[in-house]
């Protein structure tokens, strides 16, 4: 692992991590959010800054399986978990949107376990069209009004809209890196971009920035991945351990393009910040999202993927989702039939949130692998 | 408990004869060659052909007028299915099936035959416990995890069975929970209909969430112009909702007298005719019937100082669906432990009645008690919705013990019972999580929940078990 790497693998293993450490110690304050249809611009205005939630590390969910039960996603039970365990007290509060029944059930649980001292639902339709904009619009502005009055932020329009320059950058920034997956031959593994994002996910935009920068130049235009049989694009919802990436790579497969809630995809779709910044936020949690909590658009949702395969020569798809998880685990059985009949080849995963059943996996996917004939 | 007399038997025979004849009726209508025909089509008809057998299974042990109105409520729901069924052999081109979360109402009032594809996973375990094993296993087959909940798991089955009506168009949307929402993929998929969705405000009780919803409705209005010969009749929609309000009325009559101890009637005579009509048929003159028979046979009782459960020694709140396959659960717990249940969760509710002074009053009322229903606060809602009510209903209906019907696939209600015991705890009502499936026997049969109730109450209650 090159320096870099090692430095990101670092920032990945740890919730509160010493980017997070640096910038509360410059008194800025972290906010959480559980879901891509967050913008996070809104949580980066003046001295906030976005945190993804996760629960790296977490050893069993005991406590929070009382509460949540055993049939909720392990990703909400481990935030759960953490919570309980005050891993989370450093966070000034919580952004959620009101995107399936699991995180809607763990912000109930927060509420009544371990209240934040700030914690707003987002409320986003589940389709698009004006009527739904002009809601969403509303729920960003009530957002910020929230933010405003808790914080004592200003997030008025040009407030906003430097945060999105902001962010802009950053994702301008790793999307270029993201493109060089479609070359023959990366110059970097599918795990390593994993961590990069995970890593500007976890710390302040502007830092971020510097991180991703570093990475590209560490990197260089060398094209020195190791030799592999099987080029895949990796589809599905939270996925935020870049070790589950590093298991499939271990078999001989590189991921060379994602669609999961914590990768690349719907994060790094640019966003005008021009015109009124709460439209654009808006236009892009609900166009740009193509998520199957949204009930529309199931066809365009396969189109895209087919088409993300195409562009970054995948020659499969691994659809991976958490166990439990009511959304994609009906969405992906729709999804692999429509894969097969578009000719793309399908591996369909159900994982824990945490690392485990390590073997399984690799067996899954040589033999994927295998029926390929690579 | 009382013994069945005479003129107990005389009552469901005469209603079993009623059931009978109803379905004969349909039978001619349809024609011997048509009937064959769609038997052999919908297999699933075979099980409505055992309706008779839902009236032994509910008036086991039971007498005088709480055997008479589940006698009634059985033979109206049997008349409203073979009305559906009609839909389906003669207004085929009008067919439009929708999901349980949309509004029948306004379908009607379009002059539109609706068909509610989970009506299959509601109705047939209550007539045949393992109807719907077969369809949740050919979801499953398809790839749709096992932990989803069975009501969907057999919709998507039906509908990979070819088993669901050719209809004109579908209607659903964003409600109750993601597995139902997502569940449409395959009936769009497999019916290849023209398909409307609707969405539903997650924070719902501002005017705001009015407004959006009722123009959710003016766009789901507007759709089924276009693509079914439906029209909105605004007028034959008044008539709709002001036939629901009267409905509404015997109902809120009929809870006032079950909030007295004893209850004049319980059980399947309160959640039974709630479940069908006012989800099913709202605004049908016959369910008004039903329920104004209801009350008076609950009036009655109250003046004579009869009580549906003779020994009704614990009164019980159900919450969540009631249990399907096991639905004469508390025909057998009145007996063994003079259990009665007085109210449900689903039947709950405190926005009954409808505006109809303007199109406008009316799309808001309907969305309102959309939004606003069992399935939608309670399930989508934040929790304090769920237990804002459950302790209302406590106070209102002098509640000792609160049944949680815990089906396994019901997430959003699992993952609420650990706060749920601690808040009943701190209020001293005692609480029984039943484990089991809404539509699977396989996961627990009605012996499973039976033991779990022998444990609860003996355990608990420290009630002793009388049959």
């Amino acid at each position: 692992m090159t320096a870099p790497m090692t430095g990101l693998a670092g920032l990945c293993a740890d919730v509160r991590n010493e980017l997070i450490e640096e910038a509360m110690g410059r008194g800025m304050i972290p906010l959480g959010y559980t879901c891509s249809m967050v913008p996070r611009a809104l949580l980066a205005v003046g001295t906030l800054f976005p945190v993804r939630m996760r629960a790296p590390g977490v050893a069993g969910t005991e406590c929070a399986d009382v509460y949540l039960s055993s049939v909720i996603c392990s990703y909400s039970r481990s935030l759960l978990e953490f919570a309980l365990d005050g891993r989370y007290d450093f966070l000034g509060g919580w952004v959620f949107v009101a995107c399936c029944d699991h995180l809607r059930r763990l912000c109930d649980n927060l509420e009544y376990n371990a209240k934040p001292d700030f914690s707003h639902t987002l409320d986003i339709p589940h389709r698009g069209g004006p009527a739904a904009l002009e809601w969403t619009v509303e729920e960003l502005r009530r957002l910020a009004r929230a933010i405003e009055r808790h914080f004592d932020v200003d997030m008025g329009d040009d407030a906003v809209r430097a945060a999105m320059v902001a962010e802009g950058e950053l994702v301008d920034a790793l999307r270029e890196l993201g493109a060089l997956r479609k070359k023959p031959q990366p110059p970097f593994s599918g795990t390593d971009y994993h961590r990069v994002l995970m890593a500007a996910q976890s710390a302040p935009p502007a830092r971020a920035l510097e991180l991703v920068r570093e990475f590209r130049e560490a990197m260089g235009d060398a094209s020195d991945t190791a030799p592999y049989r099987a080029r895949f694009l990796l589809v599905g919802g939270s996925l935020d351990d870049p070790a589950y990436t590093a298991v499939i790579e271990s078999q001989g497969g590189l991921v060379v393009a994602d669609r999961y809630c914590t990768g690349s995809y719907p994060w790094l779709d640019p966003v005008d910040a021009g015109g009124d910044p709460f439209v654009a936020l808006a236009r892009q949690v609900l166009d740009g999202n193509r998520c199957p909590r949204m009930m529309e658009g199931f066809a365009q949702r396969v189109n895209y993927i087919v088409d993300l395969a195409r562009e970054y020569a995948a020659d499969g798809v691994i659809i991976q989702s958490i166990k439990f998880c009511d959304t994609w685990g009906v969405e992906a059985s729709a999804l692999v039939t429509a894969l097969r009949e578009a000719g793309v080849p399908v591996l369909r995963l159900e994982r824990e949130y945490r690392q485990s059943g390590e073997g399984q996996l690799r067996t899954r996917v040589q033999a994927f692998i295998e029926s390929m004939g690579k | 408990m009382g013994t069945p007399g005479i003129a107990d038997y005389a009552v469901t025979s005469k209603y079993k004869l009623l059931n009978l004849a109803v379905i004969a009726l349909m039978g001619l209508r349809n024609g011997p060659y048509d009937m064959v025909r769609d038997l052999r089509r919908y297999p699933w008809l075979w099980h409505l052909l055992k309706v008779n057998r839902l009236i032994d299974k509910l008036t086991a042990g039971r007498t005088g007028n709480y055997r008479e109105a589940i006698s009634i409520i059985v033979h109206g729901v049997t008349k409203e299915v073979v009305d559906l069924l009609d839909g389906i052999y003669f207004r085929q081109d009008r067919l439009v099936l929708h999901e349980d979360m949309v509004p029948p109402e306004i379908l009607r009032a379009m002059g539109l035959s609706p068909w509610m594809p989970e009506v299959l996973g509601i109705l047939l375990p209550m007539l045949e416990p393992s109807a719907m094993e077969e369809y949740i296993d050919v979801a499953e087959n398809e790839g749709v995890p096992a932990d989803v909940c069975s009501l969907p798991k057999a919709v998507i089955g039906t509908a990979l069975r070819d088993m669901l009506p050719p209809a004109r168009a579908v209607v659903t949307s964003n409600l109750p929970c993601d597995g139902g929402m997502t569940s449409y993929l395959y009936v769009e998929k497999m019916t290849a209909a023209p398909t409307f969705r609707l969405d539903i405000p997650f924070n719902f009780k501002d005017e705001r969430a009015d407004a959006y919803f009722a123009n959710e409705l003016r766009r789901m209005i507007a759709w089924l112009e276009e693509h079914t010969p439906g029209r909105i009749d605004w007028d034959r929609l008044k008539e709709i909702c002001e036939e629901r309000n009267r409905m509404v009325e015997q109902e809120l009559e009929l809870w006032d007298m079950i909030a007295l101890r004893p209850a004049p009637l319980a059980a399947e005579a309160v959640f039974l005719g709630h479940l069908w009509f006012m989800n099913v048929c709202s605004g049908v003159p016959a369910a008004t019937e039903v329920f104004r028979r209801l009350v008076e046979l609950a009036k009655e009782n109250l003046a004579r100082g009869v009580a549906a459960c003779p020994d009704e020694r614990y009164r019980t709140l159900l919450w969540n669906p009631p249990t399907m396959h096991f639905i004469d659960l508390f025909t057998w717990a009145e007996r063994a432990y003079g259990v009665t249940c007085i109210m449900d969760s689903m039947s709950f509710n405190r926005l009954p009645f409808i505006d109809t002074s303007s199109e406008e009053s009316m799309l808001r009322g309907i969305g309102r008690n959309i939004m606003n229903g069992p399935m939608a606060r309670h399930t989508r809602g934040p929790m304090a919705n769920y237990f804002d009510d459950m302790f209302h209903i406590i106070k209102r209906f002098d509640i000792d013990m609160l049944w949680m019907a815990g089906h396994i696939g019901c997430k959003n209600t699992q993952a609420l019972n650990a706060i749920m015991r601690e808040k009943c705890r701190d209020v001293g009502v005692p609480v029984l999580i039943i484990d089991y499936d809404l539509s699977d026997t396989r996961i627990v049969p009605r012996e499973g929940i039976m033991t779990q109730v022998d444990s609860f109450m003996e355990n608990v209650m420290h009630a002793k078990r009388r049959a």
